[in-house]
């Protein structure tokens, strides 16, 4: 697995655990509001993405995600900084 | 069970076919170090119903004066690791202080517990100057004050345990002061809340606080988010909840009774380094410098918890001759033989040796924690006596006293005198266990026996070890209500209620305080709420000759009947034959037994003399 479909991987999979839904519906139907998507539901998945991945993601950015591919191109941008810091 | 993926599969599992997780689950829940895993875990296990598990329930409120988000499924786990399955009600958002006032804070009636998740704006001004340290000091007081006055009236109209804990200042508070004078007075003022909050444990015996500051710092991660915080008023990190969460679990269990009573401690490499067998009494390593002074740590306290009442065995895959040697001559060696209230050193399996130590301590192998170094030796333990906690003894000898004491497997809410005797009275119970193999009927045994049995109704002195043992006492517990302090002292000082002591001694040592019952004194009808008595003293007729005690004191005070119940738990059945032994007969109602009193009833047990009652009925 290319990293980048792992870091995809793994959102995919944290988002599946904490919003209880299959990783298939998920991915036939990408947008966050179609899911319990409150605040704390999004809150649970940043600290297990940030627990998992070692990054640090930005909260406003972070809210403003609408679609799962948001959040990857995030985590994405996330793990590239924090490679780089290394 | 640390492996996060089978723990989280094991849980699961269990949640489907709607069981309790096993012993060995739990153990690993109470040690999950990891807070993303324990709130996932909290969540499955929040589909358990109090129908399903064979777990004692608990009812838990959590007021806050922020989010609780994820505090309850850490708590949820922390609460099912200890052996309870909790029933949690969250208070609504903002409403910490009229609840608290109200005494308006759980759905289903007063809980058992009630539980509060604090940040620092609830003591905070809204605002205020860098320059004037001494408002901010006031202000701190004069919201002490408040919430002392609260707490004061949580503790008149409920029952439930209230856990608080102190609070850290933030970096965001102290830094807003320039002056190093002013950050001082403003830390001393903090320490003063938190040592202030402290009190309130002294001051109300339902009140219980976590010192949660000094637990955060020996954490290795962030105690708070400031992101988190300002977006949903979650002030601290889904870490520093599970540790608050972990806590208030130990509390619930040291109230419930679920806290161990026993250690099993192993010896090469556990009590001592080095294979005595091998290296010989004069080259273990104990004391002196590290590592030896890891070693006489662990033993320092291990001897500690045996002060507090904790039961020491020794279980030691070892020649009985050497270890004597070792145990009796090392000049550094802290415990020695009559440390252990129970000694198996020989080549058994140590399983073996755990099961006979618990019959002979007349306890459950569930009330026992192993430690020892061998992964073999535990292995072998788990898989026979999985209700066993195990403690690894492997590793840097620097973290032995940590891996025993962090859990907190034995917590009790107040040490009581029979708490610290226990040690000793196990011993001459084991002993006089031996002494039982020689009579010829168990009869003969009792008479020779020469027991004394005292009852007599509670005083102030005596509430909190009856108290303790309503929350231990599993077996001989009639109904299985557990009166804690403030109800039983309540009912000691009515006159419609009473609440009597049992103390036993006999030829080999005084018991102290074994059992208590508790009775609703009706004009016509005497009701037993409960009974309970200490497993030490089963099979000697001491509840015959408490039921002839209450029969004459209900007929002196006019009553025609006395009344018992029966309600079955999972682990009561020796108990279920009790009133019909005891001449009461089967009434109506399910699980209700009663003694008419005008019919006259059984004498107490004629080997057992009542010093107390002699005297009174000359």
């Amino acid at each position: 697995m290319t990293e980048a479909a792992s870091i995809e991987h793994t959102v995919v999979n944290i988002l599946s655990d904490v919003l209880h839904e299959s990783v298939e519906d998920l991915n036939n139907h990408p947008v966050l509001a179609a899911y319990d998507w409150d605040s704390l539901s999004s809150l649970e998945a940043l600290s297990q993405l940030e627990s998992q991945l070692g990054i640090t993601l930005d909260l406003r950015s972070y809210q403003a995600a609408r679609r799962i591919s948001d959040l990857v191109d995030l985590v994405r941008e996330a793990s590239a900084t924090t490679a780089g810091q290394r | 069970m640390s492996n996060s993926s089978t723990l989280l599969e094991a849980v699961r599992s269990a949640v489907e076919e709607r069981s309790a997780p096993s012993a060995e689950v739990r153990a690993g829940l109470v040690q999950l170090t990891d807070p993303g895993l324990a709130r996932k875990l909290g969540r499955l296990l929040g589909g358990l119903q109090a129908a399903d598990a064979d777990l004692p329930p608990v009812t838990l409120a959590v007021l806050a004066t922020c989010t609780v988000g994820p505090f309850e499924p850490l708590l949820r786990t922390s609460l099912v690791g200890v052996g309870a399955l909790p029933a949690i009600s969250v208070g609504d958002y903002g409403n910490f202080e009229f609840a608290l006032g109200s005494g308006a804070f759980a759905e289903g009636g007063d809980p058992d517990v009630l539980a509060c998740l604090m940040e620092e704006s609830y003591f905070l001004p809204g605002d205020w100057s860098g320059g004037d340290v001494e408002a901010v000091t006031s202000h701190l007081q004069a919201r002490l004050e408040d919430f002392r006055s609260l707490i004061g009236s949580v503790t008149k109209h409920s029952a439930a345990t209230v856990v608080l804990h102190t609070l850290p200042l933030p970096a965001e508070v102290r830094e807003s002061f320039l002056s190093w004078r002013a950050r001082a007075e403003l830390a001393r003022a903090w320490h003063q809340l938190n040592a202030d909050l402290l009190a309130l444990a002294a001051d109300h015996r339902q009140v219980q606080v976590v010192d949660l500051v000094s637990l955060l710092a020996d954490q290795p991660f962030p105690a708070r988010d400031a992101r988190l915080h300002r977006y949903a008023d979650l002030p601290y990190t889904d870490g520093a909840l599970h540790v608050l969460a972990r806590q208030v679990a130990r509390i619930v269990q040291a109230r419930m009774g679920l806290s161990r009573k026993v250690l099993a401690l192993d010896l090469d490499n556990t009590l001592w380094g080095g294979v005595l067998g091998e290296v010989g009494a004069t080259g273990v390593e104990l004391g002196g410098l590290y590592p030896g002074s890891c070693f006489l740590n662990l033993q320092r306290s291990a001897r500690r918890l045996r002060e507090q009442g904790v039961i020491l065995v020794l279980a030691s895959k070892n020649d009985a001759e050497i270890v004597e040697d070792a145990l009796g001559n090392h000049p550094e060696m802290l415990l020695r033989s009559d440390a252990f209230s129970v000694t198996a050193v020989n080549w058994s399996p140590k399983a073996d040796n755990l099961r006979q130590a618990a019959e002979s301590l007349s306890l459950s192998t569930g009330s026992f924690v192993f430690m020892d170094d061998s992964p073999f030796e535990r292995g072998q333990v788990a898989s026979e006596l999985p209700e066993v906690v195990l403690v690894s003894a492997e590793g840097d000898p620097a973290h032995l006293v940590n891996s025993l004491l962090a859990p907190g497997w034995f917590d009790v809410l107040e040490l009581t005198e029979t708490d610290r005797d226990r040690p000793a009275l196990y011993r001459t119970r084991a002993l006089r266990n031996d002494f039982q193999g020689g009579f010829g009927s168990s009869e003969d045994y009792l008479q020779a026996l020469g027991i004394e049995l005292r009852i007599e109704p509670v005083t102030p002195f005596g509430v909190s070890r009856v108290a303790q043992l309503a929350a231990r006492t599993n077996q001989f517990n009639l109904t299985g209500i557990r009166f804690d302090e403030a109800r039983t002292a309540a009912m000691a000082t009515d006159p419609n209620h009473l609440v009597a002591s049992l103390s036993v001694s006999d030829r080999f040592g005084d018991e102290g305080v074994v059992g208590a019952f508790w009775v609703d004194c009706g004009e016509q009808t005497w009701r037993v709420l409960n009974m309970v008595l200490s497993c030490r003293v089963l099979s000697r007729g001491i509840e015959l000759a408490a039921v002839d005690w209450l029969a004459s004191r209900a007929e002196q005070a006019g009553a025609t009947t006395l009344q018992g119940s029966f309600v079955t738990s999972s682990k009561n059945a020796t108990a279920a034959p009790f009133w019909e032994r005891a001449g009461f007969r089967p009434a109506a109602e399910d699980g209700t037994f009663t003694l008419d009193l005008r019919d006259g009833w059984n004498p107490a047990p004629s080997w057992i003399t009542q010093p107390d009652r002699e005297r009174a009925t000359r």
